[in-house]
């Protein structure tokens, strides 16, 4: 057995846990500390990744394929697509490690007991100690510890997709530099899911909150491809202050595993996917969620169809709000753009 | 002819597609409001005519010149001379945050330099004035006269087009203005927020002071009398008795042959001009000597100069450091706002209206000597289709029977009470001001034309609630008057209780301890000329000239927009 506790629980973690689960992870944490719903779930630290590459052997054979490799600065992208061919190979194509896989499966059957649901569906996401978003992967609507198990080594091997292993040579960062935790959240039944943005993401209005919202899993609004639902909630009287319904053709669903984009039907493509009620409990919650962390919030919520209001709104996700850069304006841009706002709220 | 003619040929509109149909016009557009400051009391059928459908051209024109985020202008009908108007509201989100982006880049010039862009308008419209006035109406020939007609319509639409330019520019800025001190504490309503915007010199303001020191001027060349004892008329002629009074009227007819082209009533064609008859302009000169001529508009600018720096410099202290620069900004385009608001007036309708009377008068007497009409003034009772049909050849043809039946309507129904609104809103007023008004985001029409609704305060018992327009308490007894030609009853120290003021009422100001205003917004004509005067006004009451009856002692608490009567004998 191990000295120390390898798996947490998200409430037992907070951002001073971020080395040693990923940003992802330690933010769960963080947002079940400041009271927010969040799923539950488990963190494999990154020092699972470390015995397992050290134990299986991966980790000698990566080096000395990397230094066979030679210079990669400057390559073309088919030189990455086969790096992380063989890369990931090396990690996807070892047994897991029979102490390791006893440590998650508890774990997770003790998830099974506490959600009362054999096989209960989770996502297994990547969580580097850095935000790389979009670079590593994520399995949604994983069931059965034999899946779960299989995802975890995919996501350890997901630190080595073309895109990862281009943006660290190119940055000069070495190419196995990235290692990763891996959340396993319990999987939210999502009727409807979206963003909250307590700040305008373009024109960094605070005076508003923002929320996009699409039918299904939060997959089907954070890509942007697809129409979604917009709300902007007065911050202030916590009014809604607009709303559009998109025309939401498609979104991202379950399927028997995993999820995947799908046709809406269309009587409900252009109906608003939440309630009025449901719109100023999102925003209420980011507000408090901005006043706690004392900075604007880009939050991904997502509604459970199996809750009853107001338990059914969970959130998986909260990150300081990037906003558009702005240009030290002129007196003269700044009164036009502040009487262009006004104008346009009423 | 004129027996033949009446009661056997129908009598067409007056205001040919701009009749107010309830029962169609409602449906469309589900409010109609009415615009008590413009049209009270009512308009003649040739005003009506180029007001209900010129001046909603350029409200529209200068929306989407500007790109008004949520509002492309407004319509405009008439009824029985009242005009009623029904804002066109953008309610797709989409399409407002496509404007905005485009009003945002509008806005730009006007906030760099706004005296300097309305420089070039004002030059243009005095530009298109010029030319009207260079027509000699008495020689032109019949095709220069439908020529002048439609050059009359063409001046008549740019000046709205060009008026509502600044207005909206200058007024949103002072929407902006009100929202940004909210945070400071202060509301449109506040005294130390209306300091900000008084005491700006401008073109109105100075020929205000001119007349004033043309009454002072009377007073001390000892002719003080001569003006508080004749007639309006008959001071002209009393002034060629003696040297001191020759000698004043020349230098005042020098004085009118510049700024004479001013209509004493602002919104029609139907009173003269100052330079056509200087008795109007008589009568104001009177006033100042009667009741005002020691009122001392320098002493009071001066003061109310002092009082702006020094509200500006308070507020600028609240501001954060890093946005007091923009702040300063605004607030000086705010500044703008109430002395562009007077201004206009003088070169937009004050001056466009005299020019055009001039024309139609000019054109009623060739009609005359046809025998088509029988007054000059008659053409204000014909609309500009029926004139362009009998110019060429007036003498084929006799509008007689029109122009006097208009005639008999309006002179009967003038002063008659019309509804605040036509709407099909279920809540009425409250309803149709929520739903059909306050979405446009129409500076010009929330702040000045329909105005801010009043809100009842129950703890303070009064028995009529307004908006403060110019903050401050006075008690006295009220002088209820309709109309500019009334005001030689208001004695000084009176309130004045009317159902809204224009340009031709600001002597008034000088005399009267407080005015309440049935109509009218925080930046009407009552309210700005209020706060120049330290007058304690009060706009937007709605029921003032009905509940208060002259020789009633009443108190305005204007600061708190509350006005009580004192004794209801």
């Amino acid at each position: 057995m191990h000295s120390k506790k390898l798996i947490f629980w998200f409430d037992e973690l907070g951002k001073e846990h971020n080395d040693i689960v990923g940003k992802k992870c330690a933010n769960l944490g963080e947002m079940a500390r400041m009271g927010l719903a969040v799923p539950p779930g488990f963190a494999i630290p990154i020092d699972m990744y470390r015995e397992f590459i050290k134990e299986t052997g991966a980790e000698d054979e990566m080096s000395s394929y990397i230094k066979e490799f030679g210079e990669a600065k400057g390559a073309a992208i088919q030189v990455f697509e086969e790096m992380s061919e063989n890369l990931r190979g090396m990690i996807e194509g070892k047994e897991m490690l029979p102490p390791l896989r006893e440590c998650i499966a508890s774990y997770y059957t003790e998830l099974c007991n506490k959600t009362g649901t054999e096989n209960v569906a989770v996502s297994v996401r990547s969580a580097g100690t850095e935000s790389r978003p979009g670079m590593f992967e994520t399995y949604l609507n994983v069931r059965g510890i034999e899946g779960v198990l299989e995802k975890v080594k995919k996501v350890w091997a997901s630190a080595f997709t073309p895109r990862a292993i281009a943006f660290r040579v190119n940055k000069g960062l070495p190419i196995l530099g990235d290692e990763l935790g891996v959340a396993v959240p319990k999987m939210v039944n999502a009727r409807a899911s979206g963003i909250a943005f307590t700040v305008n993401p373009v024109d960094g209005d605070s005076s508003k909150i923002t929320i996009e919202a699409n039918w299904g899993l939060g997959e089907g609004v954070v890509c942007g491809a697809e129409s979604v639902d917009l709300f902007e909630v007065n911050k202030n009287t916590l009014e809604i202050a607009s709303k559009r319904a998109g025309n939401k053709r498609r979104g991202v669903f379950y399927k028997e595993t995993g999820a995947d984009w799908a046709d809406i039907p269309a009587k409900i493509q252009r109906m608003p996917c939440i309630s009025d009620k449901e719109i100023i409990e999102i925003a209420r919650v980011a507000k408090s969620a901005e006043e706690f962390l004392e900075s604007p919030q880009d939050m991904e919520w997502a509604i459970d169809q199996d809750v009853d209001f107001p338990q059914n709104i969970f959130w998986v996700q909260t990150r300081p709000a990037k906003v558009a850069s702005r240009k030290v304006d002129s007196p003269t841009n700044h009164i036009a753009d502040l009487m262009a706002k006004k104008f346009r709220g009423f | 002819m004129k027996e033949e003619t009446k009661g056997k040929v129908k009598l067409w509109d007056a205001v040919p597609g701009y009749e107010f149909d309830e029962k169609i016009d409602v449906p469309e557009m589900h409010s109609y409001f009415h615009d008590g400051v413009h049209s009270v009391p009512r308009l003649t059928p040739m005003y009506g005519c180029f007001y209900g459908r010129l001046n909603p051209v350029g409200s529209q024109y200068a929306s989407e010149t500007l790109s008004i985020p949520t509002c492309k202008g407004w319509s405009q009908k008439v009824k029985d001379g009242s005009t009623y108007l029904a804002m066109h509201i953008i309610r797709d989100k989409e399409e407002i945050d496509k404007r905005a982006v485009k009003f945002k880049e509008a806005l730009v010039p006007w906030i760099e330099d706004f005296d300097g862009l309305w420089e070039g308008y004002k030059n243009e419209l005095l530009g298109l004035y010029d030319h009207l006035k260079s027509l000699d109406l008495d020689k032109a020939t019949n095709i220069d006269l439908i020529h002048h007609l439609w050059d009359m319509v063409s001046t008549y639409r740019r000046m709205w087009e060009i008026h509502f330019l600044g207005m909206y520019t200058s007024m949103s800025a002072v929407a902006l203005l009100e929202e940004q001190v909210a945070r400071f504490g202060l509301t449109s309503e506040s005294p130390e927020f209306q300091n900000m915007f008084r005491g700006f010199d401008n073109k109105a303001f100075q020929v205000d002071k001119q007349m004033s020191e043309f009454a002072k001027a009377a007073v001390k060349s000892g002719l003080s009398d001569l003006f508080k004892n004749n007639k309006a008329e008959d001071v002209l002629p009393k002034l060629e008795e003696s040297d001191a009074g020759r000698k004043w009227k020349k230098d005042f007819y020098e004085f009118l042959q510049v700024e004479g082209w001013r209509m004493v009533r602002m919104m029609d064609f139907n009173e003269p001009y100052w330079l056509e008859e200087p008795s109007a302009a008589i009568s104001v000169i009177q006033t100042y000597v009667s009741k005002g001529a020691d009122f001392d508009l320098d002493e009071v600018r001066a003061k109310l100069i002092k009082e702006r720096e020094k509200s500006i410099n308070e507020l600028l202290q609240k501001v954060p450091e890093g946005e007091r620069e923009w702040f300063r900004a605004l607030v000086n385009l705010g500044g703008k706002a109430g002395s562009y608001s007077e201004e206009h007036d003088l070169y937009c309708e004050l001056y466009c209206h005299a020019v055009i009377r001039r024309g139609f008068l000019g054109i009623g007497r060739r009609l005359v000597q046809a025998g088509t009409l029988d007054r000059p003034d008659d053409t204000l009772f014909l609309n500009p289709d029926e004139i362009e049909q009998v110019m060429l050849a007036p003498e084929f043809h006799k509008l007689q029977y029109i122009a006097n039946r208009r005639r008999a309507d309006w002179e009967r129904l003038r002063f008659k009470e019309t509804p605040p609104v036509y709407t099909d809103r279920a809540g009425g007023m409250d309803e149709a001001v929520g739903k059909d008004l306050l979405p446009s985001g129409d500076v010009i029409i929330i702040k000045l034309v329909v105005g801010e609704m009043p809100k009842v305060k129950e703890e303070l018992k009064a028995d009529i609630y307004g908006v403060c327009g110019a903050p401050g308490v006075a008690e006295g007894k009220a002088r209820v008057i309709f109309t500019y030609d009334q005001l030689d009853e208001v004695l000084p120290g009176e309130i004045l209780v009317c159902p809204g003021t224009n340009p031709a009422w600001t002597p008034i100001f000088g005399v009267v301890k407080g005015v309440v205003a049935d109509r009218g917004g925080t930046l009407s004509h009552t309210a700005i000329v209020g706060r120049e005067y330290q007058v304690p006004t009060i706009v937007n009451c709605f029921v003032g000239t009905e509940k208060i009856k002259t020789g009633m002692r009443i108190r305005v608490d204007a600061t708190q927009g509350a006005i009580y009567i004192l004794d209801k004998s």
